[in-house]
């Protein structure tokens, strides 16, 4: 049986494994330097960065706890044209749980919270040779901007906000 | 031309809703642009604003045709990297012709990385289209990487009809502290 719940401090161990196994899935699983110290001053200190989503499974009639098997973090955006979004920026469940719908969902559930915190629309990045998850968001009527409006993901790394932000003068 | 960057306040609203409609002509999509200055200052101006954004301001003497001394503006908030933590995300960036080639667009992206350092963030991500080649030049030139061409990253999104549709179909038993957001 499914449970989604909102995270606890208690769960940034689970929160954690999770993140590493979707890495693993991208076949980027060296690029995770967070720790559970990070996660949990991160998501559960004065300031969130973040808020998470968990799906909990528990097997019918057993006395054993409930599982984690899915997770979905996201946090709010701004767009200047239209205002607040909610921006998904992790989303994931275990292998041996797919296909059950759970990830559907977990995907109506983000939505309703959107609409709830009046954010016109939801948005997320997906590798392009990610297939399977595309075709999962497409065919509940997501959108590729990159694909349809040309949007390209653009990013500066450490070494270079720090050669930015040093004061020059114009 | 001297010209200043400085944080902006509630009273900038009405010339950042300007420039965001200038640069959405830009962009081909000002058909796209739904919010009004009163939003604008609810949302960056309240106590827990959605977005921060900084102003490059020229003297009375520099003003430009129209008589505006606020030429350019970037508007950016925090994000959150589940592999490496806090990165900042410039949403918009812009410089009005007139004043473009003059350092204003470096001086508001230096200002962005100096707020985005001093809150440990470790990436500065933006969206660009790919038609703009300007744009990209100048980013690249300044050490920024195309996540989309090496590593196949599309941006998706959910809105109108979709959005209301899977909203519906939510289990209605989750609990969450939705007037924190």
């Amino acid at each position: 049986m499914l449970k989604l719940r909102k995270a606890e401090p208690r769960d940034v161990p689970d929160i954690l494994r999770l993140i590493k196994e979707l890495a693993k899935y991208e076949e980027m699983e060296d690029r995770v330097l967070l720790t559970e110290k990070d996660l949990l001053e991160d998501g559960f200190g004065e300031h969130p960065f973040y808020q998470c989503i968990l799906a909990e499974w528990q097997e019918e009639q057993s006395n054993e706890e409930p599982k984690v098997i899915g997770f979905a973090m996201y946090y709010f955006t701004y767009d200047p044209w239209t205002g607040k979004l909610l921006y998904l920026e992790d989303f994931f469940v275990v292998e041996e749980f797919r296909g059950k719908g759970i990830g559907s969902e977990i995907l109506k559930l983000l939505s309703h919270l959107a609409m709830k915190t009046r954010c016109g629309s939801m948005h997320f990045i997906v590798a392009e040779d990610n297939r399977s998850s595309i075709e999962f968001y497409k065919r509940r009527g997501a959108e590729d901007l990159s694909k349809e409006e040309g949007w390209r993901l653009f990013r500066f790394d450490k070494d270079s906000i720090l050669k930015m932000a040093a004061p020059a003068e114009e | 031309m001297d010209f200043k960057i400085r944080a902006a306040k509630q009273e900038d609203c009405k010339e950042i809703s300007r420039m965001i409609i200038e640069l959405a002509v830009f962009e081909k999509m000002q058909d796209q642009v739904k919010i009004s200055t009163q939003e604008l200052e609810r949302d960056g101006f309240c106590s827990s604003p959605r977005f921060e954004c900084q102003v490059a301001e020229v003297s009375e003497e520099h003003k430009s045709s129209q008589g505006y001394t606020v030429v350019g503006f970037v508007l950016y908030y925090y994000t959150y990297s589940t592999w490496m933590g806090p990165t900042v995300f410039m949403e918009d960036l812009y410089v009005m012709p007139e004043y473009r080639g003059k350092g204003i667009g470096k001086g508001l992206m230096s200002k962005v990385a100096q707020v985005g350092k001093e809150k440990q963030c470790t990436r500065l991500q933006l969206a660009v289209l790919d038609w703009n080649t300007r744009s990209l030049d100048f980013y690249i030139m300044k050490g920024a990487r195309n996540m989309t061409a090496s590593e196949g990253w599309h941006a998706l999104r959910f809105d109108g009809e979709a959005l209301d549709k899977l909203a519906a179909e939510a289990p209605k038993d989750y609990k969450s502290d939705l007037d924190t957001n």
